[in-house]
């Protein structure tokens, strides 16, 4: 009995997580957010580096190299397509 | 007249001299100019890229209940980062260090991401398990304000590590609020059946090559940042699996995990310094399952026990990072309590808390001295093991990130 109650939970759980990621898809793929449209790539930059680590110098890399980098921690740190833009293009700005 | 004509001429040819002069030069500058142009249009890097990355450590360490003092690391980590296009990343890390005075070298992880839109990107290979953030994001050494990790992680830990499989992730926006996720397949956690460890039976073995079953452990996490700064981040994590191998009496045991996360980080003008707060939660539930018990040599006794693991930890930094001496602006003051239970009734029971103070001295943005202090609470007098994870300790270590 027990062990059926697990299954069913654990079935429950599986279709939550199914719903919410496919919500998540259709609602992102049609979503636009305001407050991050008007941050800067150095705001952006201070924001998402710090929530693991201290924010990277600028002169750490060249241009080429940023590119690099910043398309990896795009994936590592789940940051959007917007934020990873315009975090490189001030990197190399300011580099 | 004649004068005149004479004076014409040779101003026509002095003309006719000089435009040649200049129109030569002109061209011989654009000559120069097109050569310029094409070696830089010879160095112009291509779509594929390749950058090294990576951390190393190194450092001395004393542990009171061994009274032995230490030094240890020299550890490696190289990371490979391979662009081969906009939308397609390689990336694997080899880990490399010395263990119970052996080298060892190992592949952290190996995978490879292709960007399929703006918010999902797909990852196939050996990934870091979005399990938390503790794993995939704070351990490496230049990022851990640690030189230890807390209680219950790392290789020999109970929680997820690295695996194989796929996974697909993101980050996006509902209207102002930004989210990230991750759901994924991988192999996922094996029950230890006591084949090779009798004492660990019951317990879950992470990081498998192979699976031991056909089932797949389902897994993901979502966070959410409340705030508009992303100064706040939660997190929920969970991941369901077949733990028991196909041709054994366990091969119906499955275990379910959960984690709740937070990270806070925040610049505080009043007090001139940033906070840095993290913590994570777990919960590792396995289906009860009667074992063979070790310690009857006919093999008939069997044993069974509520397997049911926990473990948290919570970390707070300070930094003064906008007092106006250098000195101190480079001074990180941190903190972290962890805890750990695994089941009663299990060979491997344990329950141990410890805290950890550590004052940091950071010489660049990638480059820190730690120096720590563990102090341990309950439990570790019971504990048989080497007081290497666990114990009164003091570490000095020295990470690099590059």
């Amino acid at each position: 009995m027990k062990n059926i109650q697990i299954k069913e939970l654990q079935l429950w759980a599986m279709v939550a997580a199914l719903i919410l990621f496919l919500s998540t898809v259709v609602i992102s793929c049609s979503s636009t957010s305001q407050i991050s449209a008007a941050k800067g790539g150095a705001q952006l930059w201070g924001e998402n580096c710090l929530r693991c680590h201290n924010a990277p110098s600028p002169e750490t890399f060249s241009d080429t190299e940023w590119d690099v980098a910043v398309m990896h921690m795009r994936i590592r740190a789940n940051l959007t397509d917007e934020e990873a833009d315009k975090v490189v293009d001030w990197l190399k700005t300011a580099n | 007249m004649k004068n005149s004509i004479q004076l014409i001429l040779a101003i026509a040819f002095l003309g006719a001299f000089v435009f040649n002069d200049v129109f030569a030069q002109d061209s011989g500058q654009i000559a120069e100019l097109k050569q310029i142009k094409q070696d830089v249009e010879s160095l112009k890097p291509g779509k594929s890229r390749f950058l090294l990355r990576g951390y190393a450590h190194a450092g001395l360490e004393y542990h009171d209940e061994d009274d032995e003092l230490t030094f240890v690391g020299g550890a490696f980590n190289p990371l490979f980062v391979y662009q081969q296009s906009d939308r397609l990343l390689f990336e694997a890390e080899v880990e490399m260090k010395f263990e119970e005075n052996e080298f060892e070298i190992g592949l952290e992880f190996a995978n490879i991401s292709y960007i399929l839109n703006e918010t999902l990107i797909i990852r196939a290979g050996k990934i870091f398990v979005p399990f938390g953030i503790f794993t995939e994001r704070l351990h490496p050494a230049w990022i851990n304000k640690f030189p230890n990790f807390p209680l219950g992680y790392g290789h020999d830990g109970i929680l997820p590590g690295t695996d194989l499989g796929v996974e697909l992730r993101g980050a996006a926006h509902a209207g102002n609020l930004k989210y990230n996720y991750s759901i994924y397949a991988i192999n996922g956690p094996q029950l230890d059946e006591g084949a090779e460890h009798e004492d660990d039976i019951g317990k879950l073995i992470y990081g498998n090559i192979r699976d031991n079953n056909k089932n797949k452990a389902i897994g993901g996490r979502i966070g959410i940042f409340p705030f508009s700064n992303s100064s706040l981040e939660l997190g929920f994590s969970a991941q369901f699996a077949k733990v028991g191998s196909d041709n054994s009496e366990f091969n119906d045991i499955g275990a379910n995990l959960y984690a709740f996360d937070l990270s806070y980080i925040k610049a505080i003008p009043a007090i001139k310094s940033v906070i840095d707060i993290k913590a994570q939660t777990n919960f590792i539930n396995v289906d009860d399952a009667d074992y063979p018990d070790p310690e009857d040599p006919t093999g008939v006794e069997t044993f069974t026990f509520n397997n049911k693991s926990e473990a948290y930890f919570i970390q707070g930094s300070i930094r003064p990072s906008f007092v106006g001496n250098r000195f101190f602006q480079n001074m990180e003051l941190a903190m972290r309590y962890s805890d750990i239970q695994t089941p009663e009734g299990a060979h491997w029971h344990t329950e141990e808390d410890q805290l950890d103070i550590g004052l940091n001295y950071w010489l660049d943005w990638r480059t820190v001295l730690k120096f720590t202090f563990r102090k341990s609470g309950q439990g570790v007098d019971e504990s048989e093991e080497e007081h290497k994870e666990s114990g009164n300790a003091f570490f000095v270590h020295w990470a690099i990130g590059f």
